[in-house]
């Protein structure tokens, strides 16, 4: 019994002392962005087009390397100012991997394992973009989205349809011109962004916003790395080997850990690590597929977003497509 | 405040495992750097924050006002009640302050399952260099080879000098040992033990699990449990100290 307490601190540890930095820097950057980022100008220029918009989308992330507790604020703030849906879905879903950290760390955690490096990558972006095509059939955003937010939209959206088919000189406003060559427009995109505040209240700014999210990230990272060094440590080897070795249960198993464990996605593998040796690869996938896609605690936070009826079809498809994706890979490839 | 608290007590607890050394026991050290250079951000993200409070405090009691930042502007979820995140952040690092991590023990291995050759699914060898004489190779090196030419006869007489700590496997004979270390690819979580059997010609009860021994011998081919297994066969045996870095990669 000491012994065990003993690994398992020792494993708890271990997870902890691998994943702060990862953590630290995911933090750093996002706060980076969120201040110093005019992501206003960045959506005036996304695709229309559903498959390219939700591929857009999802590689978002590599603009705002945010993990799944910063991306959604981020897709709202993309919503309101009239991004079309598809990218919004696909950057909500893929975001969290599909950024430089979070691979970054997936390869630290599975150097060993390339294939699962990149095939989280590809089934992330796949998944993220099925999606985001499914729900661009729905041309009009409003009716799945919570009221505050629609209500939001109306006027924005006409008038980002309006900027499109009138050159920029025959609008009427006041602009700046700014870098680059293009005139912005001043209107209250400009007035509440960074650009009013001085360099020190920014550095005062990113210090306590990186202070917060790492304590909040930090005691979910906490919670998750004792919850894996307890099951690694405690739950009975038979167990976990009949429910780890099974091509189908293996990835269910880690679909509903995946869901239920809201352990940020930059450090989410080495918490998959801690299975590597029984539980199969495709299951290992699934959890670092649909992990940062869906999580309890990001249910909350998804609601201020969307109504009830869409989420449950965004998480419904992403689950069966992360099942399906991760057991053709188990089947057929390992 | 709490928070100051917590992340200087982090900062602190990474530096001081790299000071002692006991970052070996915990991670790969191709990420000491990592661990370091986060230790040391830490440290100074919580002294800023700590002067800042001062000043502020400072500021309010001379009644001028520092500029207020809008909370809305953070966009970051609160999951847990106030000061709860912080709070727990500071009693992990607080304990791991106190307790001293634990290096993995022949009973963990046991337990985890001992790999003489099943690891080839998982590791795929990088630098594998077959030109090490068989005296010089290490236990890893030679499970290494092992791997690469799974054929237990191709090494019979070679020389043997090996390390490795003490496992009395339940399903070897009271002649055999095994010999074993964990091997880490990134961090304790991942630590999984390879180990060789050792023929004696003794009881093992002679040899306590956990020691760790430097076994000098032969190569032979041994059936263990219907299996046709590389066995070292000892003609020496000496106690050595645990070594300070007590896995290998």
């Amino acid at each position: 019994m000491d012994r065990q307490l003993n690994n398992a601190f020792t494993i708890f540890l271990s997870l902890l002392v691998e994943a702060i930095p990862f953590l630290l820097l995911g933090v750093l950057l996002s706060g980076l962005l969120l201040i110093f980022v005019d992501e206003r100008r960045l959506t005036s220029m996304m695709p229309r087009h559903p498959i390219l918009g939700a591929l857009v989308g999802s590689c978002f992330g590599f603009l705002f390397p945010v993990c799944e507790c910063g991306n959604v604020p981020v897709a709202r703030r993309l919503l309101i100012q009239g991004v079309p849906i598809p990218v919004a879905v696909g950057f909500l879903l893929a975001a969290p991997t599909i950024n430089p950290i979070v691979i970054w760390s997936t390869w630290v955690a599975f150097k060993q394992q390339p294939e699962i490096v990149w095939l989280r990558v590809i089934f992330s972006l796949l998944i993220a973009t099925i999606i985001g095509c499914v729900f661009s059939v729905q041309k009009d955003p409003r009716p799945i989205l919570q009221k505050l937010v629609a209500k939001s939209i109306p006027d924005r959206a006409e008038k980002n349809l309006e900027s499109d088919s009138q050159p920029m000189l025959l609008q009427s406003g006041t602009f700046l011109l700014g870098e680059g060559n293009s005139p912005i427009p001043m209107d209250e995109s400009l007035l509440s962004s960074a650009v009013k505040k001085t360099r020190g209240q920014k550095l005062r700014l990113l210090l306590d916003n990186t202070i917060q999210e790492l304590r909040e990230l930090g005691a979910v990272l906490v919670l998750g790395s004792a919850v894996a060094a307890l099951i690694q440590v405690a739950a009975p080897r038979d167990l976990i080997l009949s429910l780890g070795q099974d091509p189908v249960s293996s990835i269910v198993a880690m679909l509903v850990l995946g869901g239920v464990i809201s352990i940020c996605s930059t450090v989410d593998s080495f918490f998959a690590l801690s299975f590597a040796s029984v539980f199969t690869s495709g299951s290992l996938l699934a959890f670092l597929v649909f992990g940062p896609m869906v999580d309890i605690k990001g249910i909350g936070l998804m609601l201020s977003v969307f109504r009830p009826k869409a989420i449950i079809y965004l998480f419904a498809l992403a689950a069966l497509l992360t099942l399906l994706l991760t057991l053709i890979f188990n089947l057929h490839f390992s | 405040m709490l928070d100051i608290l917590a992340i200087a007590a982090w900062g602190i607890l990474f530096l001081k495992y790299w000071l002692t050394g006991k970052l070996a026991l915990l991670i790969h050290p191709n990420y000491f750097g990592l661990v370091v250079v986060t230790g040391s951000v830490l440290l100074v993200m919580a002294a800023i924050q700590g002067i800042q409070l001062v000043r502020s405090r400072r500021q309010r009691a001379s009644k001028k006002r520092a500029i207020p930042i809008d909370p809305a502007e953070m966009q970051h979820i609160t999951l847990f009640p106030p000061g709860w995140a912080s709070a727990l952040l500071l009693i992990t690092a607080i304990v791991g302050l106190i307790i001293t991590p634990q290096v993995f023990a022949s009973q963990t291995a046991i337990d985890r399952g001992i790999t003489e050759s099943a690891i080839s699914t998982r590791y795929q060898p990088k630098s594998f260099r077959s030109t090490i004489p068989p005296e010089a190779r290490s236990l890893i090196d030679w499970v290494r080879t092992l791997n690469a030419n799974p054929e237990p006869d191709a090494y019979t007489g070679q020389k043997a000098r090996i390390q490795g700590f003490v496992i009395h496997a339940p399903e070897l004979s009271g002649r055999y040992l095994l010999l074993s270390r964990f091997v880490l690819t990134c961090c304790a979580a991942d630590a999984y033990p390879v180990g060789l059997p050792v023929k004696l010609d003794r009881d093992r009860q002679a040899y306590k699990p956990d020691t760790w021994l430097e076994v000098e011998g032969r190569m032979i081919t041994e059936t263990l449990n219907g299996k046709r297994q590389l066995t070292v066969e000892a003609t020496a045996l000496k106690p050595i100290p645990e070594p300070k870095n007590p896995y290998d990669y």
